[in-house]
C-alpha cells in the first residue's frame, strides 16, 4: 500500500468534507437531475434502451477493426485527414505540429473530455497556440487553472461570486453575480476569439462508420462556431466513439441528454462530414483517433464493458460519494464510477487506487447508466488488482487468509471479542463509547455490541413446531445476524414456522465473502463460496433463505461469478444461486403468505429504507412494502428512500468513515422528516448504520428489520383453541 | 401518426425549449411577423424554396434590410439570419437544417435572433424517423455539415440555471407556411 497517497487522499476528503455548501449543491443537484430524467425518459423503456445502446457498443467493440477501416476510409473520401494517435503524446504531437504549420496563435476549443484526458492545452501552449476553451464551465475553470469537476458540467463546483470574481479579473471591471449578466460577459468576451483563431477544437460524441462522419450533442452553441469559423478544424476522438450506422447514432443522441442533463434533446446536434467549405476555400478538416489505453481496456475480459460508455456523467450525479466530496476529490480528469476505472486504464493504477477504494458499492451508478455497465463490478474488480499490486496491507491479509478462511477459527475469535468488549458494552446491547484510538468509530453512531449467544447457538435451542411441512429451508445467517443480531434469525423462524416452513441452519457456513472482495482480496472470496456452497446444500433445503441483501447476492451473484469457470464447482454454484431467496420474497413470491399477518400489526407509522444491495443487487423493494403495509401498518416513503446509508461494510468501519458518517447524517435527516417511528429494511447492515446514527442523533425512531416486523405483528395473533 | 398531431407534438416540445412556433398563412405574413422582430441587418442566404417563392424581395417589401452575400465579418454584426428548413423531427421538437453551405452556418450561428421556415408536411416523429432523410442528404451530397437544431443556445454551467442564448442564437422563431418546400432534402 502506498502509504503517503493514501494520506493525501485523505487530506483531500477533509477539505471536501469541511465544505457543506459544495455538498449541498451537489445534492439539490442530484434531485433535480433525477426529477428531470424521469420526465425526460416518460415513455420510454429505459431498459429497453440501454439494452440496445449496451449490445451495439459490445457489436462496435467485437467488430473493432472493421468499422474502424470503414469509417476512416468513408471519412477520408470526403476530403477529411485522419491520424490515429497510439497515446496521449503521440496525439498531443501531432496536433501541436499542426498548430505550428499553420502559425496558429489561437485555438478555440469546444468542450472535450477527450483533450483534458491528454492535456492538449499544455502541448498547445508549449507550441506557441494559446487554446481558449469556450464552453462557459470550462472556461470558468480554465481562468480559474482548475480541472472540470464533472463530465459535463465542468464548473457545478462554482459558485456565481467565484465567476464573477475571475470575470471581473478578464474585463478589468467590477462584473456583478448576476448568472444572466454573467453569461452575456461570457458570450461577448469569447465572439471574438472565434474570427481570430485560426484553428477550432472539438471531440466527438459519435464516429459513425456509414458516413465517415462525427455527431457533436452541445447545448451552447460554441461548437458550430468553433468548427464553422476557423479554417481548420481539429475533432479529438477517442475510438471508442465510433458506432456503425446513422441509426445507432440516432439512438446514442436520443438516450444521451436524457440522461446527462434530463433534455430531450441538447439544443445542437452538429452532424459533420468531410472537409466543407469555409471562406473561400475548403475547411481543413482533421480527425485526430486516440487510443491511449482503450485497447488494452477492450482485451480486460472483466473492465471492457467500460468502453460502452457514452459520458452522460449520470453515474456521478447519483453517486453518494461524489454528493458528498466532489468530482475533484472523487475522480482524476474522469470522475465519478466510469472515471474510476477509465483512470485505471488511461492514467494508470496508481491514480485510480485511492479512487477504487473510495467507491462505497451501493450500485446507485448502474442503475442509471445508459449504457447497462456494472460499474461496481468492474470497481471491485479494479479493487482486486490494486490489492495484488500493492498489497491490502499484513494485517488485512492475516485476518483473511488466515483466520476467515479458517472458520472455526475466526467464530472463535469472535467469540473471544465478545468477552473482551464486556468493560465497554457495560451490559448493554450497544457500545456507545469506545476507548483510545477507537473512539472516532462511536463518535457519529453507536455500535451493536457482539451477541452473548451467536444465532447459531442459539438456533440449536429453539424449538420448531411445524407438523407438515411445506418446505425445508436452510437459513444463511452471514456473519451480522450470526453474530449481531441473533434475534433477527429467531424471528425468522418464527415467521416460517407460521407459514408451515421448518428452518435449519447449517452450522458449517461461514462468511459470504463479500468484505473480502470488497477489500481486494479475491482468494479468500472464493475459498468461502466453496466453504458455503457444501455447506448450505448439504441438507438438501428447498431453499436457502437469506436476512442480508449483500449475502443473497453473493450466493445469488458472485459464487457464480467465482467458479464459472471450475466445471466441477460451477454446477454446484448455479444450484445455490437458483434456491436462494431473500426472506421477504419468499413470504410473499413463494409461499403466498402476506394474508397471515393482514392487519395484525398494531399500526405504526413506518417509513422504509432500500438497502442497495436488495434493491439494485437483487432486484427486490416492492415485497417488503407490501408486506408491511398488509400487516397493518402505515408506509409513508421518506425521501431518497434507495439512497445508500452509507455503511459499505468496512468502508464505514476503517477505509472511509468520514464520508460514512456524512452519507449517514443525510439518511438520518431523511427518516426523521419521514415523520415515521420506525424505518424498517431487510438488511443487518443497514440496521447497525442506521440504529447507531439514529441513536447517536438521539431520534427516537427505531430502526427493525421488516422480518421482525412481521414476527412482532404475529405475536398480536389472538391464540387459537 | 397523423400529420395533425405531428404539427402539434413538433409545436409543444418547440415552445418547451423556448421557441417560437408562429403559424402563417403565406411567406408574406411570415415577413411581416420578422419585419416586426428584427433591428438591423437580416441574414437570408440563397436555398432552393426561398429562392422558388422570391422570398427575397417579399422580405424587402416588409421593409427589411436584407443581406445575401455576406462574409463571417458582416455576419457578426448582423441582428438576425433566415433561413428554410430541410425538415422537422416532432418528439424534440427541432429542426434539420443542410448547413454545408458556409452562409447557412453563418446565418444560424452568428446573429442573436435565428429565424426558420417550415413547411409543417415536413415532419418526422422522431430521431430515428430522422435517419431516413438524414441518410439520403448523406448519399446526396460527399460532404455534409447537418445542424439539429432545438431551441435557442442555452447554458446551465454556472449554477445550473438555465441560461438562454450564451455564443448562438438568443431567441429562435419558427415559421409554419404550408406549401413551402415538400421536399425533404431540400431546404
Ligand atoms: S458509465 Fe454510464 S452513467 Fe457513467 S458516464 Fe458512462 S454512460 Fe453515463
Amino acid at each position: 500500500m502506498n502509504k503517503q497517497r493514501s494520506k493525501d487522499y485523505r487530506k483531500q476528503i477533509d477539505q471536501a468534507l469541511a465544505t457543506p455548501k459544495l455538498q449541498d449543491a451537489l445534492h439539490k443537484f442530484g434531485d433535480a437531475f433525477l426529477v428531470s430524467r424521469e420526465k425526460a425518459f416518460g415513455g420510454l423503456d429505459f431498459e429497453q434502451l440501454r439494452g440496445r445502446i449496451a449490445e451495439m457498443k459490445t457489436g462496435v467493440r467485437e467488430h473493432h477493426g472493421e468499422l474502424m477501416e470503414q469509417f476512416i476510409a468513408n471519412a477520408e473520401a470526403a476530403g477529411a485527414i485522419v491520424y490515429q494517435a497510439r497515446d496521449a503524446a503521440d496525439a498531443n504531437r501531432y496536433i501541436a505540429d499542426l498548430a505550428r504549420r499553420k502559425k496558429a496563435t489561437l485555438g478555440v476549443k469546444s468542450k472535450s473530455m477527450v483533450s483534458e484526458e491528454i492535456h492538449l492545452n499544455k502541448a498547445l501552449e508549449k507550441a506557441g497556440t494559446r487554446a481558449l476553451e469556450t464552453d462557459l464551465g470550462e472556461w470558468i475553470v480554465q481562468l480559474a487553472g482548475q480541472r472540470p469537476s464533472h463530465m459535463v458540467m465542468p464548473a457545478i463546483h462554482m459558485f456565481k461570486e467565484e465567476v464573477a470574481e475571475l470575470f471581473s479579473k478578464e474585463t478589468g471591471r467590477q462584473e456583478p453575480a448576476e448568472i444572466e449578466h454573467l453569461v452575456e460577459v461570457a458570450r461577448r468576451q469569447l465572439r471574438e476569439s472565434y474570427f481570430q483563431a485560426e484553428i477550432g477544437i472539438t471531440g466527438a460524441n459519435v464516429a459513425i462508420a456509414e458516413t465517415g462522419g462525427i455527431a457533436l450533442v452541445t447545448n451552447e452553441g460554441n461548437a458550430r462556431l468553433a468548427s464553422t469559423l476557423p479554417k481548420v478544424h481539429v475533432a479529438l476522438i477517442g475510438i471508442e466513439k465510433l458506432v456503425p450506422t446513422l441509426e445507432d447514432a440516432a439512438r446514442v443522441v436520443q438516450i444521451l441528454p436524457k440522461n446527462a442533463t434530463g433534455q430531450l434533446l441538447t439544443s445542437y446536434v452538429t452532424w459533420i462530414r468531410g472537409a466543407v467549405p469555409c471562406g473561400d476555400e475548403e475547411k481543413e478538416l482533421h480527425f485526430v483517433l486516440l487510443d491511449n489505453g482503450r485497447s488494452s481496456l477492450a482485451e480486460s475480459t472483466q473492465c471492457r464493458d467500460a468502453l460502452n460508455c457514452i459520458r452522460c456523467g449520470a453515474c456521478a450525479n447519483v453517486c453518494p460519494v461524489y454528493q458528498t466530496v466532489g468530482g475533484h476529490v472523487f475522480g482524476h480528469i474522469y470522475i465519478g464510477a466510469i472515471g474510476i476505472i477509465l483512470t485505471a486504464f488511461y492514467h494508470g493504477l496508481d491514480n485510480a487506487a485511492e479512487l477504487v477504494k473510495a467507491c462505497i458499492g451501493c450500485r446507485s451508478c448502474v442503475s442509471v447508466c445508459p449504457a447497462n455497465i456494472d460499474l461496481e463490478e468492474i470497481i471491485l474488480h479494479l479493487r482486486e488488482t490494486v490489492g495484488d499490486e500493492e498489497g491490502i496491507g499484513a494485517g488485512k491479509a492475516l485476518v483473511f487468509r488466515k483466520v476467515m478462511q479458517n472458520r472455526k477459527l475466526f467464530h472463535t475469535m469472535i467469540k473471544a471479542a465478545s468477552m473482551l468488549q464486556k468493560p465497554v458494552t457495560r451490559g448493554e446491547r450497544t457500545i456507545r463509547h469506545l476507548p483510545l484510538f477507537f473512539s472516532p468509530l462511536t463518535e457519529w453512531r453507536t455500535l451493536p455490541a457482539i451477541a452473548d449467544t451467536a444465532l447459531r447457538d442459539a438456533f440449536k435451542a429453539k424449538a420448531q413446531q411445524v407438523e407438515k411441512p411445506r418446505y425445508r429451508v436452510a437459513l444463511f445467517g452471514g456473519c451480522a445476524n450470526d453474530f449481531l443480531y441473533p434475534e433477527l434469525g429467531l424471528d425468522l423462524i418464527e415467521v416460517m414456522n407460521a407459514l408451515d416452513v421448518e428452518v435449519f441452519y447449517p452450522q458449517e457456513q461461514n462468511c459470504c465473502g463479500i468484505p473480502a472482495i470488497y477489500s481486494g482480496e479475491k482468494e479468500t472470496a472464493v475459498e468461502l463460496a466453496k466453504q458455503n456452497i457444501d455447506a448450505m446444500l448439504a441438507g438438501h433445503p428447498d431453499y436457502v433463505l437469506t436476512t442480508c441483501p449483500t449475502c443473497a447476492m453473493a450466493l445469488k451473484h458472485n459464487f457464480v461469478e467465482h467458479l464459472k469457470d471450475n466445471p466441477a464447482w460451477a454446477k454446484k454454484a448455479e444450484k445455490l444461486s437458483s434456491i436462494t431467496v431473500d426472506a421477504a420474497s419468499f413470504v410473499l413470491n413463494q409461499l403466498d403468505g402476506a394474508g397471515i399477518f393482514a392487519d395484525l400489526a398494531e399500526k405504526e407509522k413506518i417509513t422504509y429504507h432500500d438497502s442497495c444491495h436488495l434493491k439494485r443487487g437483487v432486484g427486490v423493494w416492492q415485497e417488503p412494502r407490501r408486506l408491511i403495509k398488509e400487516s397493518g401498518h402505515d408506509l409513508v416513503e421518506m425521501d431518497h428512500a434507495d439512497r445508500c446509508c452509507g455503511f459499505g461494510g468496512s468502508y464505514s468501519l476503517t477505509s472511509h468513515p468520514d464520508i460514512s458518517r456524512k452519507i449517514l447524517a443525510d439518511k438520518v435527516h431523511d427518516i426523521e422528516a419521514s415523520g415515521a417511528t420506525c424505518v424498517a429494511m431487510d438488511c443487518p447492515g443497514c440496521m447497525m448504520q442506521i440504529r447507531g446514527g439514529l441513536e447517536k442523533a438521539e431520534v427516537p425512531v427505531r430502526a427493525q428489520h421488516t422480518i421482525e416486523l412481521l414476527a412482532a405483528a404475529l405475536r398480536n395473533k389472538p391464540t387459537e383453541k | 401518426m397523423m400529420n395533425q398531431s405531428l404539427i402539434e407534438l413538433f409545436s409543444e416540445k418547440a415552445v418547451a425549449v423556448g421557441a417560437e412556433v408562429i403559424s402563417c398563412t403565406s411567406i408574406a405574413e411570415a415577413a411581416t411577423f420578422v419585419a416586426g422582430k428584427v433591428d438591423g441587418p437580416l441574414l437570408v442566404p440563397t436555398f432552393p424554396s426561398g429562392c422558388r417563392s422570391g422570398l427575397e424581395t417579399v422580405l424587402r417589401d416588409a421593409g427589411l434590410d436584407v443581406l445575401n452575400a455576406f462574409s463571417s465579418e458582416t455576419a457578426g454584426r448582423a441582428d438576425g439570419g433566415l433561413t428554410g428548413t430541410n425538415f422537422a423531427i416532432a418528439d424534440t421538437g427541432s429542426l434539420v437544417l443542410e448547413s454545408t453551405a458556409e452562409d447557412i452556418r453563418l446565418a444560424t450561428t452568428l446573429p442573436p435572433k435565428q429565424f426558420a421556415l417550415l413547411d409543417p408536411a415536413k415532419i418526422v416523429a422522431d430521431g430515428l424517423a430522422a435517419v431516413d432523410p438524414m441518410r439520403r442528404l448523406h448519399q446526396r451530397d460527399a460532404r455534409n455539415y447537418i445542424a439539429y437544431i432545438t431551441g435557442p443556445s442555452r447554458t446551465a454551467d454556472i449554477e445550473r440555471v438555465l441560461t438562454i442564448g450564451v455564443h448562438g442564437p438568443k431567441e429562435l422563431f419558427i415559421l409554419l407556411v404550408p406549401g413551402f418546400s415538400s421536399d425533404f432534402l431540400e431546404m
